[in-house]
């Protein structure tokens, strides 16, 4: 039956909206309402308890009446006229999980004088006023605790929160807000825009308008009156309420709009009440039809620019001058119903761009995502950490220069601060940034409204920062005003201070300039430099103060002091000359038709590109050689195609055998002519050349066809040397004219890979399959922008992988953007099929990871055999807890570097066993990350380190001539791979191996369940043979020489 | 803290326990809380590394030294503490070992329950007590085996040197193969030519349909057809085909087969509707 009514629904986003709202949406079941009922009345009570003419004075809360600078505060206590509830709870569209029950309390006009609108003495005798009702409240058994929280972020105005001793089960943490009202309180025409009411706002003695102080006030007043407008629109109508509760879902997904200088789900419900008054939405639309309506109507509409007035009813209209005068004063304009406060009068022009940056990409993301990007829109959390490519964190705490001026004036202080820190950064950073966003939140949990508010900057204030093109961001120049244009010219002078140079340029002009020196590869730290000089200037705050998220992962792709990336510039020019020696070859049969680079150092995205060996290199003096030379040497793929010719063999063997003989040729005619040096193994042909060794690969075309025919047999799960070959050449063009596109992309891949080795997963995901998801969150960034940041880009390739629905969607990687619809049916027939196929075993799904490209649409290339569904679980796992850690380290306050390496530093403890190897027979030892040792399980293995190889050349061994010395050379040694290459010969479906190709200590040891399984079948035979002491025994044995010490942490699980 | 700390490691067999019994379901503790707990001992490590990969080109002596070193710590320190390992940590080593100890017994319950007569899980048992006890004693030492091309890093030294013996010999080698191949076809042609001569008479096998152009066995195109040649004309003729909606039938059966299409498309929304029900992947925060 249910079943029957899903199908009903043919679009299923209409279920998936069912589904998330039964999720968020408070049912007011009778529980629930029992509850509030019983609170309600227990807060009623207890006012009412309160006499009547008790005097109040400032001493209730001296420090914050001292700091919002109020005069004449005491009064005696009345009860309130009314305490109504009100908010979303009254009109049913509380969303989880921060479930609240507004209850206004209308203070009586008794309390009041007439003039006290001046000078904050309406927020101290509001605040209070509360006191007394806190002071009650507390000795009520009713209420399990009593606090303080703010409204929309203003200090200065103070609501208080009560949390009710029953906690049921659908809503555990369900509290009232108990938010004063001021109905009538004074009136309305002292309160216009053009008035001065706080004294200490003047210019010169001549007082300054105070519009937000006194909208703050009306905004009070008219409290209710709209509650109640917003009241009557919403009763009865379930797609409108529901629209809202989306509304507020979405943002709230937002931490960069659902902010107190942007919206709230007060002003999203307003909005729609103005949406339904202009008739743009009606009782006809679905849920989410009005939710589309909204957004389009936040992101496109003219109305915006004039203001949002509710169509006047009967003598209430609001003049043209008063409507200009309301888009003088604020960015944007929401004038309530009763025509009198701009509700949206904390609302930033920054704020509202970001609004409507945010609604537009939503539009996009219905239009062009899966599913109707119902999870973009909905499930996608979008914090600063993943929507800006730069963070920047100012610690504020107990800087006094903040509130130099007083706390409250017009505007609170740290507002002020806020628009300060953006409009220096505007004018720092320029044209290099789209977007800057400066939020300072002050709201604290057990925040005690008495102590005044200087204690509310101990949160961060946080900096977002949308970059603009790289050519841009990583600009060290800065052209400023001409030297003739003698005003702007001192302007930017006090601005910059010494930086401030004047240059002359090739046209002849003479200007102003700053120049951030760097070098190629540390382009990306010129912002850094930009905001930490213009910081230390301007708000005089010291440097460890500022924390800058950008380059704390550099760390890990560092070669001593230097980015190894910067030898890549030397890597391409040596691979041309190659390439074009390749080509002139004349003494082979064959001539060279076509040299193509296959390995990823060629694109940018290897974590570590080699550093020309000093040995090799043509115009090397041996003398020079410095000690640490390393004596191994890594070889960089490179695909060669020969002219065709009919001659060639027709068997496989023979086929790789003629190449090998064609590598040679070409070797020893390399050789011969420019005096290259050629060593080759049977397979391998490696040359070197100006400090590289290139390992040459022949890709002969009809080996492909040989092999497509013999697909259709036996033959499927063996991919040829020419299709692999093939399919690498695909890859790596692709992924060049990506890297060429984003520049960001190489370092972000290099993180990716960095993070998936050093969590010994270098076993189970491809190098090139990571370049694949990395590729992915640039080509489909929605619902964010292509990031720009190597921190950002990393951030949101851990939740990728962390949150991807895996098992159901394919990942479709559509590099030049040619797929159709027809292609992605295919793609994902593909995915069925092979999903089908493992229907009974779900254990034994592959791909589990499934990776469409153009070149591959069924998921071949990179992970048909890993990672296997238990590797994948754990990657993901591994993933989900390194974002969560990276998001904290980006958004709250932590600065030491420790926390940082965390992100890169594996537990060892998840491992069965661990083998620990010679950090000195490594053959990169400087690549290892982090040395691990290991103190806890059985010291089971210790073993002495080979003398026989070392990673650097001895001070002996450079003694001989410079051939000699080349022979020490080792192209393409690497004891870890022979290692691992021998175990898993030695004990096949016995142990599973964890480890760090890029140069880790470290191998990671997991029992296979065919370790317990095989021995219940041979079950006394093995028995000798299946202690694990003895088997690591025997992996030590197997490693000879490089082991250093192996621990057993955990014995094979015996049953099953 | 330490109270603290304590009271963790008190769930943690807890929690292992879970683990095991959820059979492949890995759970990994967050990365931070586990390398939190050991800031101080790593960071004394990494200091003593980075002297490690400054003076590394005088290896020879200097993890000559150490090892010594090492080993002579080790000896001396087995009626302390009982683990070599745990020495130089301090007392976090010692409070890890409490926790490992804790761990054990929480395991070896676990498996008591489960199968009590089980030979090798006494074993098990055997094995975990052991590693209460000092246990440096039994700490299997290896050589570094220099001397022993049949394992570890000698062993792969000698393979790559071995599979390197210059272009000559490898040309050589190809050579070889190249002749030994072309002879065992040339060998292969003649058996067939032999047994198609033999007495005098030629088998004639009757061939199916038109002539092959191309070869059986390995795809390439004989005869003076080339296959471009070919595949153009396949294309050409293609377009001549009559439509497939010519015959009542063939429409009747495309108008059946997209019908069955989208059925099955609806199929598998509803499936896709109740993996994401069972996956609850409807909530937002």
């Amino acid at each position: 039956m249910e079943a029957e009514t899903i199908i009903s629904s043919t679009d299923s986003m209409d279920f998936k909206i069912k589904e998330l709202l039964k999720e968020v949406h408070l049912d007011q079941t009778a529980i629930i309402t029992k509850l509030v009922d019983d609170t309600f009345s227990a807060i009623k009570k207890v006012i009412r308890k309160i006499p009547d003419d008790l005097q109040v004075t400032a001493d209730l809360a001296p420090d914050f009446v001292r700091d919002i600078g109020a005069d004449k505060v005491d009064f005696k206590f009345r009860k309130p006229k009314s305490v109504k509830i009100g908010g979303s709870y009254s009109i049913n569209c509380v969303v989880k999980p921060d479930v609240n029950v507004d209850l206004f309390v209308q203070l009586p006009k008794e309390c009041f004088h007439e003039k006290d609108y001046l000078n904050h003495r309406y927020h101290a005798k509001r605040c209070l006023y509360l006191c007394v009702i806190k002071k009650h409240l507390k000795s009520s058994p009713s209420f399990d605790k009593v606090e303080w929280s703010v409204l929309q972020n203003e200090a200065r105005k103070p609501v208080l929160v009560v949390h009710p001793a029953a906690r049921p089960v659908e809503a555990p943490g369900i509290y009232v807000r108990i938010i004063p009202t001021a109905a009538s309180l004074f009136s309305i025409s002292k309160l216009n825009l053009n008035r001065n009411n706080v004294r200490a706002v003047n210019q010169d003695g001549v007082p300054q308008p105070t519009p937000k102080y006194n909208s703050g006030i009306l905004e009070d007043m008219f409290l209710e009156d709209n509650a109640e407008f917003v009241n009557k629109t919403f009763s009865t109508w379930k797609e409108l309420g529901e629209a809202l509760m989306l509304l507020k879902v979405w943002a709230r997904q937002r931490s960069s709009i659902y902010a107190h200088d942007c919206v709230n789900g007060y002003l999203l419900s307003i909005l729609l009440s103005y949406l339904v008054s202009l008739d743009k939405i009606n009782n006809s639309m679905k849920t989410m039809q009005i939710l589309r309506i909204a957004l389009d109507f936040i992101a496109t509409s003219k109305l915006w620019n004039r203001g949002l007035y509710f169509p006047p009813q009967g003598q209430n209209k609001v003049s043209k001058e008063e409507k200009m005068h309301y888009k003088e004063l604020f960015p944007v304009v929401i004038c309530d119903p009763s025509t009198q406060v701009n509700l949206a009068f904390r609302m930033t022009s920054v704020g509202f761009s970001e609004l409507q940056d945010e609604a537009a990409l939503t539009l996009q993301c219905m239009d062009r995502c899966r599913d109707g990007g119902f999870e973009e829109m909905f499930l996608t959390k979008i914090d600063y950490a993943a929507k800006f490519d730069y963070c920047v964190r100012l610690n504020l705490k107990g800087c006094t220069e903040a509130h130099a001026l007083g706390f409250c004036l017009d505007d609170e202080c740290w507002r002020l601060y806020e628009q300060k820190v953006h409009s220096l950064l505007s004018q720092g950073l320029g044209d290099r940034v789209k977007f800057i966003r400066v939020t300072w939140r002050n709201t604290l949990s057990e925040y005690i409204i008495e102590n005044g508010l200087s204690i509310l900057d101990r949160e961060p204030l946080l900096i977002g920062i949308s970059l603009s093109t790289p050519e841009k961001v990583f600009r060290v120049v800065d052209i400023g005003p001409n030297a003739e244009n003698k005003e702007e010219a001192l302007r930017f002078r006090k601005f910059w201070g010494e930086k401030a140079e004047l240059r002359r340029y090739k046209d002849g002009t003479i200007a102003e300039s700053i120049v951030w020196e760097s070098e190629q590869w540390t382009r990306h730290l010129v912002l850094k430099r930009i905001i930490e000089y213009v910081f230390q200037r301007h708000l005089s705050l010291p440097k460890e103060n500022i924390v800058q998220i950008v380059d704390q992962l550099d760390f890990s792709l560092l070669h001593g002091a230097k980015d190894p990336v910067s030898f890549s510039g030397g890597l391409l020019e040596a691979f041309e000359v190659l390439s074009k020696r390749l080509r002139l070859i004349e003494d082979i049969p064959l001539r060279v038709s076509s040299v193509q680079p296959l390995d990823s150092a060629f694109r940018f995205t290897s974590v570590f590109p080699p550093e020309p060996h000093p040995l090799v290199n043509e115009k090397r003096n041996v003398t020079r050689l410095h000690k640490l030379t390393p004596s191994c040497i890594q070889p960089l793929e490179v695909m060669i195609q020969l002219e065709g010719s009919g001659n060639w063999p027709m068997d496989h063997v023979a086929i790789e055998k003629t190449k090998a003989a064609f590598l040679i040729q070409i070797g020893e005619s390399l050789c011969n002519r420019w005096g290259m040096t050629c060593t080759a193994t049977e397979d391998d042909v490696d040359v070197l050349m100006s400090g590289y060794s290139f390992r040459l690969k022949i890709l002969h075309e009809r080996g492909l066809s040989l092999v497509k025919g013999e697909i259709g047999n036996q033959a499927k799960q063996i991919y040829s040397t020419d299709r692999v070959l093939f399919v690498r050449g695909q890859h790596a063009s692709m992924i060049n004219g990506l890297q060429g596109r984003y520049p960001v992309y190489g370092p972000v891949v290099r993180l990716a890979k960095r993070w998936v080795a050093s969590h010994l997963f270098s076993a189970c995901l491809m190098e090139e399959a990571v370049e694949l998801l990395v590729a992915y969150i640039f080509l489909k960034p929605l619902p964010f922008n292509v990031p720009s940041s190597r921190v950002t880009g990393f951030l949101r390739f851990l939740r990728l992988l962390a949150e991807y629905d895996w098992t159901f969607s394919p990942l479709v990687i559509d590099i030049n953007n040619d797929f159709g619809p027809d292609d992605y049916k295919e793609i994902n027939d593909n995915l069925m099929s092979s999903r089908e196929a493992h229907e009974e075993n779900t254990q034994n799904v592959s791909p589990v990871m499934f990776l469409a490209t153009a070149y591959d649409k069924r998921s071949e290339a990179w992970t048909r055999n890993s990672p296997n569904s238990m590797e994948l679980k754990r990657l993901v796992a591994y993933a989900r807890s390194s974002a969560n850690l990276l998001s904290k380290l980006i958004s709250e306050n932590q600065i030491d570097s420790y926390r940082w390496e965390c992100l890169l530093r594996t537990p060892l403890n998840n491992y069965d066993a661990v083998v620990l190897l010679h950090r000195d027979r490594l053959p990169y030892p400087h690549r290892l990350l982090f040395p691990s040792e290991v103190n806890k399980g059985k010291h089971v293995v210790r073993g002495d380190a080979s003398k026989a190889f070392h990673p650097f050349l001895l001070s002996g061994d450079l003694k001989g001539s410079s051939e000699e010395l080349k022979n020490k050379l080792m192209v393409d040694f690497d004891p870890l791979r022979c290692f691992v290459g021998d175990l898993e010969k030695e004990f096949p479906k016995k142990l599973k191996l964890w480890y760090d190709s890029l140069g880790g200590d470290a191998v990671g040891l997991t029992w296979e369940r065919g370790f317990s399984k095989k021995r219940n079948l041979e079950e006394t035979l093995e028995e000798e043979e299946e202690d694990p002491t003895d088997v690591l025994k025997a992996v030590g044995e197997v490693g000879k020489g490089f082991v250093r010490n192996i621990y057993l942490l955990k014995a094979p699980r015996l049953t099953n | 803290m330490g109270s603290n700390e304590r009271k963790q490691k008190k769930v943690k067999p807890k929690k292992k326990s879970k683990l095991e019994l959820s059979e492949n379901e890995e759970m990994i503790n967050p990365v931070e809380e586990e390398t939190e707990k050991s800031i101080p001992s790593i960071k004394k490590k990494r200091k003593r590394d980075k002297g490690n990969t400054v003076d590394v080109k005088m290896q020879d002596h200097s993890v000559k030294e150490i090892g010594g070193e090492k080993r002579y710590k080790t000896k001396k320190k087995i009626p302390k503490s009982g683990n070599a390992s745990n020495y130089k940590f301090g007392q976090l080593g010692a409070e890890d070992e409490d926790g490992i100890n804790k761990l054990n017994v929480g395991n070896s319950k676990k498996a008591k329950k489960k199968e009590k007569d089980h030979d090798a899980l006494k074993n098990d048992e055997v094995l975990m007590e052991k590693s209460k006890e000092a246990d440096q004693n039994e700490v299997y030492f290896i050589s570094s085996g220099d001397d022993d091309s049949s394992k570890g890093m000698k062993k792969w030294l000698t393979e790559y040197h071995q599979s390197r013996p210059g272009l000559k010999v490898l040309q050589q080698r190809i050579d070889e193969f190249i002749t030994a191949h072309e002879a065992k076809l040339e060998q292969e042609r003649k058996e067939r030519e032999a047994l198609a001569a033999e007495g005098g008479w030629t088998v004639v096998v009757h061939h199916k349909g038109r002539k092959k152009t191309t070869d059986s066995e390995s795809g390439t195109t004989v005869g003076s057809v080339a296959q471009a040649a070919v595949e153009d004309k396949l294309a050409k003729k293609k377009k001549k085909e009559v439509g497939l909606d010519f015959y009542r039938f063939q429409r009747r059966e495309a108008q059946r087969n997209e019908i069955m299409m989208l059925q099955s498309k609806f199929e598998q929304d509803r499936k896709r509707i109740q993996q994401l029900r069972a996956a609850r992947k409807f909530r937002p925060y």
